[in-house]
């Protein structure tokens, strides 16, 4: 793997260290972030371009990357142009597998393990702990940067923390202290880029959904 | 769209006319490095005559503000049209790069 897309990255933050899992705080909006990620390395390669409108191709010359270019096919065949938000939510509720595909892929890349664990003697499950951890120390790095050293933000930097933000990981790399303190600047550079603001628009509805639900049901 | 600069010391203005996107934003990428290149690192974009910014138009712009600012400048921008200035509203894009009602403000923005 020549480096490490958006939607890799965001996975390798979303895992929990100590089980080698997606840290549940982030299962209901883990597909969103991919997806969101798998969009903004689009526009980042130029292939795709949004407005407050709408979300569209410019360049359908495929990426050389599976999971990336299924996605500009299907941007591409889409008749009416559609805003970043429908994008967003329609590739995370139609591919259910978004999370193990990137596991997958990060496995196949030496990043992850993959390793049967066994749970009360008679369960087992997949975890996937990291092989060094370089990845997230990078990505965690990046992000500390941008928080906290008063630069421009780089596009790259700043479409990752949008997708931090989203999946509410900063409360996992960051201390609340250093959270309170950074408040301001994550709402400042996670706005700047339209398909991370859309990203955090719909995982805040999916969250408030699977919120409503559990409520119902505990009533 | 096309784009023209006129230097001025260690400031370069350049004058926008059309859309910056996606289809654009290279060029305006290119004139950005020549001008850090030519040692220009303050640096105002006139916009007044740009109809349409998308995502990757206002990338562009952020892109040279992280160049001019590393090389001990800054950039501004004046001159937005509604539709334009919408989308810097929305991103808010001011609090990266200072937003002017006209050449002199911007001027007087970099200065300070």
């Amino acid at each position: 793997m020549k480096h490490l897309t958006l939607a890799d990255e965001i996975v390798v933050l979303m895992l929990d260290d100590t089980v080698g899992e997606i840290n549940p705080g982030c299962i209901s909006v883990a597909g969103v972030a991919i997806a969101g990620g798998v969009l903004m390395e689009l526009a980042l390669l130029g292939r795709i371009d949004s407005d407050l409108k709408s979300l569209f191709i410019v360049d359908p010359t495929p990426v050389g990357d599976v999971l990336l270019d299924e996605v500009l096919q299907e941007i591409g065949a889409q008749p009416e142009q559609q805003s970043s938000a429908w994008w967003i939510d329609r590739l995370s509720t139609r591919h259910t597998d978004l999370v193990e595909r990137i596991l997958a892929r990060l496995v196949t890349a030496g990043i992850l393990r993959e390793e049967e664990r066994r749970f009360l003697w008679v369960f087992s499950r997949r975890a996937y702990p990291q092989v060094t951890g370089r990845e997230e120390r990078e990505a965690k790095a990046r992000l500390m940067s941008v928080l906290f050293n008063d630069e421009v933000p780089d596009p790259r930097d700043t479409l990752l923390l949008g997708l931090a933000r989203s999946t509410d990981v900063l409360s996992a790399i960051l201390s609340s202290d250093e959270l309170d303190k950074a408040s301001a600047r994550i709402e400042e550079v996670a706005a700047l880029e339209e398909i991370g603001r859309s990203v955090g628009l719909v995982a805040r509805q999916v969250r408030e959904a699977v919120t409503t639900i559990m409520m119902a049901q505990y009533h | 769209m096309e784009i023209t600069s006129r230097i001025d010391g260690d400031l370069i203005q350049f004058q926008v006319v059309g859309r910056i996107d996606a289809a654009t934003s290279a060029s305006v990428e290119h004139a950005v490095n020549a001008a850090i290149g030519g040692g220009s690192q303050r640096m105002i974009f006139d916009m007044r005559e740009v109809n349409y910014i998308s995502s990757a138009g206002l990338r562009a712009i952020l892109i040279a503000a992280k160049k001019a600012k590393a090389a001990g400048g800054g950039v501004a921008v004046f001159g937005l049209q509604a539709g334009v200035e919408e989308v810097f509203t929305v991103a808010g894009f001011g609090k990266i790069v200072p937003i002017a009602s006209s050449d002199a403000d911007a001027r007087a923005k970099l200065s300070a």
